[in-house]
């Protein structure tokens, strides 16, 4: 097999539940060795049954895919033998979290010696230690979840499909995981990826497939579709002097003739010298402010802009291919920020 | 050396699912049957309803044919738990052919049925001491029971995979279990005072059809009945392992509760 060729791609994949109920539909995609791909999308977006198709549980309905060399329509227990699968609902044989780890290694028909070790290696990077004698309605949510990520990796697999392996993870738990499948990552273990914590996704992910009703609306980097798809951003500005009622009202009108939304004030704020806006090309908009003020004579202190953000490339992708969605951008001059946007910097 | 897959799964069943207790109270609960029932009834029941032996020794042989039911009960318990918790979808995920996994649920219940075969003699034995097992005869007691077996492992297994609901399994289970315990010539023989309603009903029943061969065996008697009974359960036991197939087939592995 090439080196660089894909190990994963699938071709007008789809499947549906009924005649008319697609959960994906006309999904192309290719996945490189090594490569971390992460699937985004809201809920019912059709990021599980992409990784039930991948991994066989479910047969599609339309198109094909092919992994590892093998079509999934075809690949029965071989292909299944190379990959890993970490599915997002619990999984848990009724034994102690140290022999739920041999027990599945030696399903996995992995020897003996090498599962003891890899268990305690696990047990170890999981920080199960506490919880290595406990069976599993003893564990807490966390531990569940470290639990079953752990327990896959006691085989050897060439892709590992994760759908949502950390939910529930507090942030150390979490990070500790992401860095460890990154470091797989580099010795060449390609992962597919699913979560709804963007910004993990934008850590480990090499590239991101964003679904939407079952279909793939965006494909590339997570820079690339910050880029692309980051919409508006919040600019503030804050000037040395308050702002007069007069000037903040030209200035509101000059940034709106230039395609921003200025921001209302909170209920009841007394005059000062700060204004936010949002903006498409918020950087573009900076020599003309700069002009502005020194125009004016009004110095400015500090100008914060907000840094792109997967989750607002993320909403805006979704906003735009959703049919359905109520139409969200303010007509008006004024708007308040739509929330988690990212913050300042 | 690696096992083959069927007996990895099965090796994997007896670890996981099947904790001391339970099996304690699987195997504890028709041995005492067999203790105090069976002390109890013999010297209230007359020799004549139980030809001719004694209640005990009628009632050990009725015991070891539920153990196909027991068998039964702890693989669709098995398959039910493995999908409740998500298990049979992570299997199936792995380098296992779904017959693999039916084919392992089905060996367990055989396993255990014929531990469960083996306890029981064992408890008997003071009370009948051992039974004159032919090679054929005991031969017969255990194809008896591995049929038996698979006929109520394919059914549960079979529910199993149609039902979404902890609540609406386990109630059916226990139905089941207990009507065709009790509409069967496990505890007592059909005589000719059995109403016509219940003769029709105990005979509809492939729990009688196994208790009478395994009964007939114990006490040398098997004959050509006892063929027909066990060609009886055959069909019955390939049309519940035929749907247990089935559901296999067709079993939406989405979540269940």
């Amino acid at each position: 097999m090439d080196p660089s060729a894909p190990v994963l791609e699938t071709y007008d994949l789809g499947y549906a539940y009924a005649p008319d109920r697609f959960a994906v539909r006309h999904l192309s995609l290719a996945l490189r060795r090594g490569e971390v791909l992460g699937l985004l999308g809201r809920n019912g977006a059709g990021k599980t049954t992409t990784v039930r198709l991948l991994t066989t549980l479910l047969p599609p309905t339309e198109g094909t895919a092919v992994v590892l060399g093998q079509d999934i329509r075809n690949g029965g227990r071989g292909l299944r033998s190379r990959l890993g699968v970490v599915l997002q609902s619990e999984s848990l044989d009724f034994v102690t979290v140290e022999r739920n780890l041999t027990l599945y290694a030696f399903l996995w028909g992995v020897p003996r010696e090498v599962a003891k070790s890899r268990a305690e290696e696990m047990i170890e990077l999981f920080e199960l230690g506490p919880a290595r004698r406990r069976k599993p309605w003893a564990l807490s949510g966390g531990e569940r979840r470290r639990f079953q990520v752990a327990r896959e990796l006691m085989h050897d697999m060439e892709i590992l499909f994760l759908d949502e392996p950390t939910v529930g993870l507090d942030a150390i738990a979490r990070r500790r995981i992401l860095r460890y499948l990154r470091e797989r990552a580099r010795n060449g273990l390609s992962i597919v990826f699913t979560t709804h914590i963007l910004h993990e996704a934008d850590t480990l992910c090499d590239r991101i497939a964003v679904l939407h009703l079952g279909r793939l609306i965006a494909l590339d980097s997570a820079e690339e579709l910050k880029r692309q798809h980051g919409g508006a951003r919040e600019v503030s500005l804050t000037f040395a002097a308050p702002l007069t009622g007069e000037l903040r009202a030209e200035l509101g009108r000059e940034l709106t003739a230039r395609g921003a939304v200025v921001l209302a004030e909170e209920p009841g704020a007394t005059v000062t010298g700060r204004l936010a806006f949002q903006a498409s090309a918020a950087e573009e908009l900076l020599p003309w402010i700069t002009g502005w003020s020194q125009l004016h004579g009004m110095a400015i202190e500090r100008i914060g802009v907000e840094s792109a953000t997967l989750e607002g490339a993320f909403l805006g992708m979704i906003e735009a291919n959703d049919d359905d969605a109520p139409e969200e951008a303010p007509s008006a001059g004024t708007a308040r920020l739509p929330p988690g946007t990212g913050g300042l910097s | 050396m690696r096992l083959p897959p069927v007996l990895r799964l099965v090796a994997r069943n007896f670890a996981s699912n099947l904790d001391p207790l339970t099996i304690i109270i699987r195997f504890g609960q028709p041995a005492i049957t067999i203790v105090v029932l069976g002390t109890m009834f013999s010297s209230i029941i007359s020799t004549n309803v139980t030809g001719g032996t004694s209640y005990t020794a009628f009632l050990v042989p009725g015991m070891v044919a539920f153990q196909m039911i027991t068998g039964g009960v702890v693989s669709g318990n098995l398959f039910w738990l493995d999908r409740r918790w998500a298990m049979v979808e992570q299997i199936f995920s792995g380098p296992f052919l779904r017959s693999e996994y039916l084919g392992g649920l089905v060996l367990t219940t055989m396993l255990f049925s014929l531990v469960g075969v083996g306890v029981m003699m064992l408890v008997g034995l003071p009370f009948i001491g051992l039974p004159a097992l032919s090679p054929f005869r005991l031969g017969a007691v255990l194809l008896t029971v591995a049929l038996g077996s698979i006929f109520f492992a394919g059914l549960l297994i079979a529910l199993g995979t149609r039902l979404r609901s902890a609540n609406a399994y386990f109630t059916i289970q226990s139905f089941l279990q207990l009507f065709v315990i009790f509409l069967s010539t496990v505890y007592y023989p059909v005589t000719s005072s059995t109403p016509k309603v219940l003769t029709v009903i105990f005979y509809g029943n492939p729990l009688t059809y196994a208790a009478d061969t395994i009964r007939d065996s114990f006490n040398a008697r098997l004959g050509p009945g006892d063929l027909v009974s066990l060609g009886v359960l055959g069909g019955l036991a390939a049309v519940a392992f035929g749907a247990a197939i089935w559901g296999f087939r067709t079993m939406d592995l989405g979540p269940i509760q």
